[in-house]
């Protein structure tokens, strides 16, 4: 009965945590985004400095009328948003927080399973594409597919670095095992790691599948209210798995001064710190072309992870 | 200059992290109101009590956009024996703002002051229809124009000013002169 | 792995796990049977996800997580978004593609049928009692399956990563823009084949 319960409010709390980071993000990158290019970003929705905008935006794609195109194939296009959003929810669960089993449910192989599940996410917005019956979709469709297939290559090699490092794919385990040294051993992992996951989560400067200027809005093209909401929650919940992912992984996690207590603080405070760094590249880069992005991934992400992997093998013979 | 790789990237974020410390140039307009230039172009007002109806601002309105009916009026001599006089009287004066493209032609060419650059811009309206105003509206606008800007310190005096000035100084020429005449007349005695 | 007889489970209590075993199989055979016999080309591909996935659950109900995650990461991950990626290339329509198909029908559920019966036979011969123990020490966990592969079938393994290189190298050549040939064709520019 216990356990029952237990399980039960974890569930919730990660249901919880899914609900409202996304939304923080969404607001403060409303509010940073607005700053940076000297502007205020909204200021009415909820009083003060309109704080409740996203509630607001919510609200106005609820009460929209759901179009689903005449020439689509309606089903799966009515269940392209869903296959976007839930893995993200679900690879929340393994994310560590703080120590002591301060995670939705451990997992004996926490890494291979967040990788995996955040890989299907983008087959949401591949199928969406396609059944959009619509030629920018279908484009927006196949460059996620291209951009897809490039990116997980070099974040996979670089996770695989760390967990090297660490002996094991648990991720509180690779908590558990981080060292202040690991950050700069394992830097260029971290970079690489952080910047095949925007092109993933296809972030400004790595927005091609959505381009607006030339293919309006890639695969969302013909969504509108609250499946188009759903993948906009996707994009940002994605963020957030993947700032937190980054901060479990490459930062240390819940390390810090005084971690005993407030361990899951400085989890917090690291990844939020990583949210803010998404959105600044999205306000300072212009957005990278086709060519570009898989000359990066290629020629320049794939070989740093290899050659992180191949430091990682050679540090850990040299200490052990 | 040695190109560092990748200067080019952090000096791109410094630029956008520098614009967030400082303060956003956006003016909360509903809340405080812009300050407009002196001459704003917000809407044009009339003075009718200037205007003779000449019809000349109609005329030369580009988009023709201005309405204006006018009868005549006869006055009485005002001496008698002497002839009638006839008068353009103002019926109606209006403005269909929604064909107006606030070139000012009219008011330049009003030849007696009777229209103004009001900057008042806050009139929009739900039905473009409503966009045309009457001689009412447009006079309630006449009391939002400003004064003029002043001169130059170094101009020469308005020539209105230079005009009165002159009258007052002959009048009261005249009134001291009255006065010395008075004082001799009265001397002798 | 020598649980044998001490407590032998019969066939007939089947346990909550043996039934979601059971169901979860007769769903993926389902969408492979679907995958196979649809119509709709890119309906066949995602049925191919349901049918992987449903795999990945079956070694997940079998304690064999490391596998399980791989299977959702190579399979559903990787190889079902390259074919998906090949099949919007070609432009699949929406709905029904009736040269779909090959007229082979039989051909193929004589060689399927043949390929059961074989991976049946050759499994339960090589099983036949032996049961995983569900509840004791985690047996697909990524430490064991990593002791198992470096330590007895280090061989296989490194001779399989041959095999793949091989491939890999063969694919380059394969796609690679035949400049030998172009270069003899003409006399003059030989230097500008290095692209």
């Amino acid at each position: 009965m216990n356990d029952t319960l237990d399980v039960l409010l974890r569930l919730v709390g990660v249901l919880v945590v899914f609900l409202v980071f996304p939304l923080l993000v969404g607001q403060t990158e409303h509010k940073v985004m607005a700053h940076m290019q000297g502007r205020l970003g909204p200021m009415y929705a909820g009083g003060f400095h309109g704080w409740a905008q996203l509630v607001a935006d919510g609200v106005k794609f609820a009460q929209k009328e759901d179009v689903v195109p005449a020439e689509a194939d309606r089903r799966i296009f009515q269940l392209a948003p869903a296959i976007a959003l839930l893995p993200y929810l679900v690879v929340l669960i393994a994310i560590p927080v703080g120590p002591d089993g301060f995670v939705g449910q451990a997992l004996d192989a926490g890494l291979f399973f967040v990788l995996a599940v955040m890989g299907v996410g983008v087959l949401g917005s591949l199928i969406a594409g396609w059944a959009s019956a619509n030629k920018f979709s279908l484009l927006g469709g196949l460059r996620t597919a291209a951009q897809l297939m490039a990116y997980e290559l070099p974040m996979l090699l670089t996770a695989a670095s760390v967990a090297m490092a660490a002996g094991t794919l648990s991720l509180p385990g690779i908590v558990e095992s981080y060292h202040w040294w690991w950050t700069p051993w394992q830097i260029v992992g971290g970079l690489v790691f952080f910047t095949a996951g925007l092109a993933e989560l296809q972030r400004p400067p790595f927005d091609m599948p959505v381009a607006d200027s030339e293919i309006i809005f890639g695969a969302y093209t013909e969504y509108t209210g609250l499946r188009f909401a759903l993948f906009l929650l996707a994009e940002y919940a994605g963020i957030v798995v993947l700032c937190a992912l980054t901060t479990v992984l490459f930062l240390g996690g819940w390390h810090g001064p005084w971690s005993d207590g407030l361990g899951w603080l400085w989890t917090l405070v690291k990844t939020a710190a990583l949210a803010f760094v998404v959105i600044w590249l999205r306000v300072s880069y212009p957005r990278l072309r086709e060519d570009q992005l898989q000359k990066l991934a290629w020629t320049v992400l794939i070989p740093l992870s290899l050659a992180q992997i191949a430091l990682t093998g050679v540090v850990k013979v040299v200490i052990s | 200059m040695a190109p560092i790789p990748g200067a080019g990237l952090a000096k791109g974020l410094a630029v956008t992290l520098r614009t967030m410390t400082k303060r956003s140039v956006t003016d909360q307009y509903p809340d405080a109101l812009p300050e407009l230039p002196p001459r704003s172009r917000g809407v044009i007002a009339l003075f009718e009590e200037n205007c003779t109806v000449c019809m000349l601002c109609a005329r030369e309105c580009p988009d023709w956009c201005i309405y204006i009916d006018s009868h005549k009026e006869t006055t009485p001599a005002a001496t008698p024996g002497g002839r009638e006089r006839s008068r353009n009287v103002l019926d109606r004066f209006a403005i269909d703002f929604s064909l107006c493209m606030y070139c000012g032609i009219c008011i330049e060419v009003c030849p007696f002051d009777a229209l103004f650059w009001s900057p008042e811009f806050e009139y929009a309206e739900t039905d473009i229809l409503d966009l045309t105003h009457e001689r009412d509206k447009l006079r309630e606008w006449m009391w939002t124009v400003p004064a003029p800007p002043a001169l130059d310190p170094a101009a020469e005096e308005p020539k209105e000013i230079a005009a009165a000035r002159k009258a007052a100084e002959k009048a009261e020429a005249a009134r001291q002169a009255a006065q010395a005449a008075g004082t001799d007349g009265e001397a002798p005695a | 792995m020598n649980h044998v007889a001490a407590h032998h489970p019969g066939f007939l209590s089947p346990t909550g796990v043996e039934i979601t075993f059971v169901l979860v199989g007769l769903a993926t055979l389902g969408a492979a049977l679907l995958t196979v016999t649809t119509r709709q080309l890119v309906h066949a591909a995602l049925w191919l996800v349901v049918a992987l996935g449903g795999l990945a659950v079956e070694y997940l109900l079998l304690t064999a997580e490391f596998i399980a995650w791989v299977q959702v990461l190579i399979y559903v991950g990787s190889v079902v978004v390259l074919l998906l990626f090949g099949l919007m290339l070609t432009k699949a329509p929406i709905g029904r593609s009736p040269d779909a198909d090959s007229e082979n029908r039989w051909v193929a559920l004589g060689v399927a049928a043949a390929a059961a019966v074989t991976l049946v036979w050759v499994v339960v011969d090589a099983f036949r009692s032996t049961w995983v123990d569900l509840h004791g020490v985690v047996q697909g966990s990524s430490h064991a399956t990593g002791e198992s592969l470096f330590r007895h079938w280090v061989l296989p393994f490194e001779a399989l990563s041959v095999l793949l290189l091989a491939a890999l190298v063969g694919a380059i050549v394969l796609s690679r823009r035949d400049g030998e040939s172009a270069g003899a064709g003409s006399t003059s520019g030989t230097g500008k084949e290095k692209s």
